[in-house]
């Protein structure tokens, strides 16, 4: 994404390609699937409205306006819009270059900005710190907490976010990362080794779940292997605009993950699996073309791996329930992945699929956007719980820790009967004792 | 330029949240789909009734504003493009479906319920409305009335006007109209209703439509057939025509098209074929199984390559769905994608052919042709560069020439996209002086300032250049 291009009005640094915004056509497909357009009805908030402004930008027709960074953090990112583009325009990618360009445009203030140095820079990068941290306000939120006292001051933010925050963040367990053995071997004939990614937000957040996609793995025949000196994945530094700390982070898990051995790279965040698969971009021109190629071809999300691998149905118990499930963005817009999670849920006796109404919106959740974007999140949660609602069914399964979060507090807030439940841990349910 | 002091007093009028006149606001309000041309507006205005919609227009008049209808922004001709600037004026929060009535077996909708809701919305009641555009995911009815749309349905159950039997709406100058009605029959007076339907927003706003609804067709077929010649797919679509059967689509893609599109959608189509026909006939289930065999045969007649038929109902509206997503897919290719609309008799497909192939050769263009062969409309599709200048000029020889073929063989220069700014040289072309001029006094009589909608249709009247961008180009 960065031939050499006229960056216009775009600062030179990590702007967006012009061929990638001159690819749009404007045809307008993408405006019947972007979630930010149908709650705004507002051009410039729809995919083709937002690779406009990026245009104008480009071309030297519009500044690199206070309006065009709104619009590139109002962006869900839910990559929606590149799923349903048949020109294969990625304005979420786009929008993702312009959060850069606003960090460079207008640099957050200083406490705000030591703040988000602090987290992005120095606290997600080290998983000690950051599992040493004793504030319940972690990852994405902090970033919430940063980019709004920023945007809208303190005390017109705070209440309001601090209590969602309250709401959305369970107790946190211990993190699992420290507890997982290093390499649990494969039960029954052997298949394979795999590494499992686990991600900052699974450990810390939802350490039972990805306990469950271990334990599932080994299950199945493969030896897993964890290592402890994983880094975040730099999911969340992309999306507020911090590239280099993103690759920084990226080169140590490429080398990390190849040094394995292992036939492929597993992990049970959509989120997580989306920013690894990019790694070849983000990294381009900092690391082996060679060793990138090598690195994408095993990543895999844990349903992609196992419904690819075949899953071994023998011992699977039944487990009698309906469930509607809900596709991470990550998935199904970022790594295309709408089947395989499907696949897996079909797999286990006794489980009945019903499927809801759009199901592949997005939830709300989206990064920070859930905190610093409260009304819109809500009203697009509450569509979301609205369709979840309509299929009756005893439980709602996703994939993702964001998309988990988000949707289990707005279960609560409404007072639904379904749990909220990863597919892995549906499937957990299965496995013989 | 507009005060603030005006702004705030249209805010007032039709809401706060319905005015936009931020830069950015206005940039986005100022293109369509239409390639190499955009203007910007003073200020775009979304009514969400009649009555802000009257207070729009008079705000236009009172600051001597021209005014542009804009449904979607899907148009292919340059027709919701402010190029005088002026006012936008959305009809996307318009967009209640105000009545389906089942025992006339209409329709009555607001100019910006979007196609494909109104579809679903009369599905739901087992009534079908069949005018089914390629961009009905996001194409508004007004626009679709606007420009008479068709779609992939068009060769049996006709095009947009055959639909519409009610329109009301405004006046450039206020006037209220209301022409049509429920009736089947109507022969009073004038049919300004037909005189509405594809004015492309140059006559009068749109704001209300009643629409006449039938019932869906009880089974269907869906075939694929592939060619290794794309003129022997063009002599296919005439023979099933003269051998009578009239299937619900029958639509055309070429090599370069399929391969667009598979790089999209990704549903297994032959990449390697020069072309596909996508057949679908529908209607009794006795009448099915009969031009189901019919259209066999006469692929077989004319050796069809190889010949499918879509498994379930799923399968063919992938299909469909694919084929909708061919202009847009076609854009992967370069960054930008000039369509045409040419329109031939049905007998004069396989020639139409023969002369893009032997023009693609003189100019060395790089064109995908797909369209609704069944209705002779096809869409020649010139994959290129605004940037480059020279192959731009080409591209623009190109369909210049394949114009004169066209309008040789008793063909049109658009079949359902409209004139708009793209195509006004190749309207007089087609008309002579004396047709446009005959158009030009309808326009006057409904408009005589000439605000409503500038610069369209009609070549006389460029746009100064201020408001068109530097890529913007009038014919
Ligand atoms: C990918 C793609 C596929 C397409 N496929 C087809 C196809 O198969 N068949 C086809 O016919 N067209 C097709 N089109 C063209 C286009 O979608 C149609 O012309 C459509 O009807 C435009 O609707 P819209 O709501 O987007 O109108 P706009 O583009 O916003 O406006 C079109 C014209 O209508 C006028 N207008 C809009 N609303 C009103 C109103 N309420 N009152 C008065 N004037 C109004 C505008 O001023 C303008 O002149 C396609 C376009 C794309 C991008
Ligand atoms: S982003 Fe893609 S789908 Fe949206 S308008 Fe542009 S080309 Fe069309
Ligand atoms: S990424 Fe999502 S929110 Fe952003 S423009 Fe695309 S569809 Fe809209």
């Amino acid at each position: 994404m960065s031939e050499p291009s006229p960056a216009g009005n775009f600062r030179p640094a990590d702007s967006p390609s012009y061929e990638s915004i001159l690819q749009c056509m404007r045809c307008g497909f993408c405006l019947a699937v972007c979630p930010t357009y149908a709650l705004t009805n507002r051009e410039r908030s729809s995919p083709r409205g937002r690779a406009a402004l990026a245009r104008a930008v480009a071309e030297g027709r519009l500044e690199f306006t206070p309006a065009v960074g709104e619009e590139a953090y109002f962006c869900l990112d839910c990559k929606a819009c590149t799923t349903a583009c048949p020109a294969g325009v990625r304005v979420g990618t786009i929008m993702e270059f312009c959060r850069s360009q606003e960090q460079g445009f207008r640099p957050p203030s200083l406490p705000a900005g030591a703040l988000r140095d602090f987290i992005l820079k120095r606290m997600l990068p080290s998983p000690a710190l950051m599992e040493g941290s004793l504030l319940p306000l972690r990852l994405y939120q902090r970033l919430g907490v940063q980019w709004a006292v920023r945007r809208f001051g303190i005390n017109r933010f705070l209440p309001g976010a601090l209590a969602k925050m309250e709401g959305i963040l369970p107790a946190l367990e211990k993190p699992l990362r420290l507890e997982l053995p290093e390499v649990i071997p494969a039960q029954g004939k052997k298949r394979g080794r795999v590494a499992f990614f686990l991600g900052c937000a699974m450990s810390l957040v939802f350490p039972e779940v990805s306990r469950q996609t271990a334990r599932i793995l080994s299950q199945q025949g493969f030896e897993v292997v964890t290592p402890r000196e994983v880094k975040c994945c730099g999911a969340p530094h992309l999306a507020e605009g911090d590239r280099d700390t993103a690759r920084r982070l990226a080169l140590t898990n490429l080398d990390l993950f190849l040094g394995l051995e292992a036939d492929a790279i597993v992990t049970d965040c959509a989120g997580c699996g989306c920013a690894l698969k990019e790694y070849e971009e983000l990294l381009e021109g900092h690391a082996d073309h060679g060793r990138l190629g090598r690195f994408r071809a095993k990543v895999r999300d844990v349903s992609e791996f196992l419904a690819g691998a075949g899953i071994r149905t023998e011992e699977l118990r039944p487990v009698p329930m309906s469930v509607t499930y809900h596709e991470p963005c990550h998935l199904v817009h970022g790594q295309g992945l709408s089947g395989p999670p499907r696949h897996l849920i079909g797999k286990i006796p006794g489980v009945e699929l019903r499927e809801m109404k759009e199901s592949n919106w997005c939830c709300g959740m989206a990064g920070s956007f859930a905190l610093k974007e409260r009304e819109a999140s809500r009203k697009l949660l509450e569509r979301k719980l609205a369709h979840v609602r309509a299929t009756g069914a005893d439980a709602l399964v996703t994939a993702n820790p964001g998309c988990h979060l988000q949707l289990a507090w707005g279960v609560r807030e409404l007072g639904m009967k379904q749990p909220v439940l990863h597919v892995v841990e549906l499937f957990g349910r299965a496995l013989p004792a | 330029m507009l005060t603030k002091a005006a702004i705030d007093r249209l805010r007032q009028k039709v809401g706060t949240g319905n005015v936009y006149h931020e830069r950015e606001d206005l940039l986005v309000y100022g293109y369509d789909g239409t390639p190499e041309t955009a203007g910007i507006p003073d200020v775009a205005v979304f009514p969400q009734d009649g009555e802000g919609l009257k207070a729009a227009l008079a705000f236009c008049r009172d600051e001597g504003l021209s005014l542009t209808p804009r449904g979607a922004g899907t148009g292919i001709s340059g027709g919701s493009i402010p190029v005088r600037g002026g006012m936008v004026l959305g009809l996307t929060r318009m967009n209640r479906i105000i009545e389906i009535d089942e025992e006339n077996l209409t329709a009555t909708v607001e100019a910006g319920v979007i196609t494909v809701d109104l579809f679903n919305a009369v599905a739901s009641r087992g009534l079908f409305y069949p005018p089914d555009p390629g961009s009905q995911n996001v194409s508004t009815l007004g626009g679709n009335i606007a420009e008479n749309a068709g779609g992939l349905r068009g060769l049996k159950y006709g095009v947009t006007r055959n639909y519409v039997m009610a329109l009301s709406g405004l006046l450039i100058d206020g006037t209220e109209f209301f022409t049509g009605g429920k009736c089947v029959k109507d022969v009073a007076g004038y049919s300004l209703r037909d005189l509405l339907v594809g004015s492309e927003g140059t006559l009068g706003i749109i704001t209300e439509a009643t629409v006449r609804l039938i019932t869906p067709p009880q089974d269907k077929r869906t075939f694929l057939a592939y060619f290794r010649d794309i003129r022997t797919a063009g002599e296919a679509v005439s023979r099933i025509i003269a051998g009578r059967i009239i299937p619900a689509t029958l639509e055309i893609m070429d090599k370069m098209t399929i391969n667009c599109v598979e790089d999209y959608a990704a549903i297994g189509l032959p990449r390697q074929m020069e072309a596909l026909l996508l057949i679908e006939v529908d209607g009794h289930p006795a009448v099915v199984a009969e031009e189901a065999d019919g259209v066999r045969r006469i692929l077989q007649e004319v050796k069809a390559d190889e010949v499918r038929l879509a498994a379930n109902a799923a399968e063919a509206a992938r299909l469909a769905a694919a084929r909708r997503t061919a202009l847009s897919a076609v854009a992967r290719v370069s960054p930008t994608t000039i369509i045409e609309d040419a329109t031939v008799p049905r007998s004069c497909l396989a020639e139409t052919f023969a002369e893009i192939e032997r023009l693609k050769e003189k100019y060395k263009v790089r064109v995908a042709t797909y369209g609704h062969a069944g209705d002779g409309n096809l869409h020649p599709t010139a994959a290129t560069d605004e940037r480059n200048r020279e192959e731009i000029a080409n591209v623009h020889a190109f369909f210049s020439e394949l114009y004169d073929k066209v309008l040789s063989l008793g063909g049109t220069v658009s079949g359902e996209h409209g004139i708009g700014t793209a195509k006004k040289a190749y309207l007089l072309r087609q008309l002579g002086a004396g047709g446009v001029a005959v158009m030009r006094r309808i326009k006057d009589a409904f408009d005589p300032a000439g605000c409503l909608n500038p610069g369209k249709i009609f070549l006389d009247a460029p746009a100064p250049p201020s408001t068109v961008h530097p890529g913007g180009k009038d014919v």
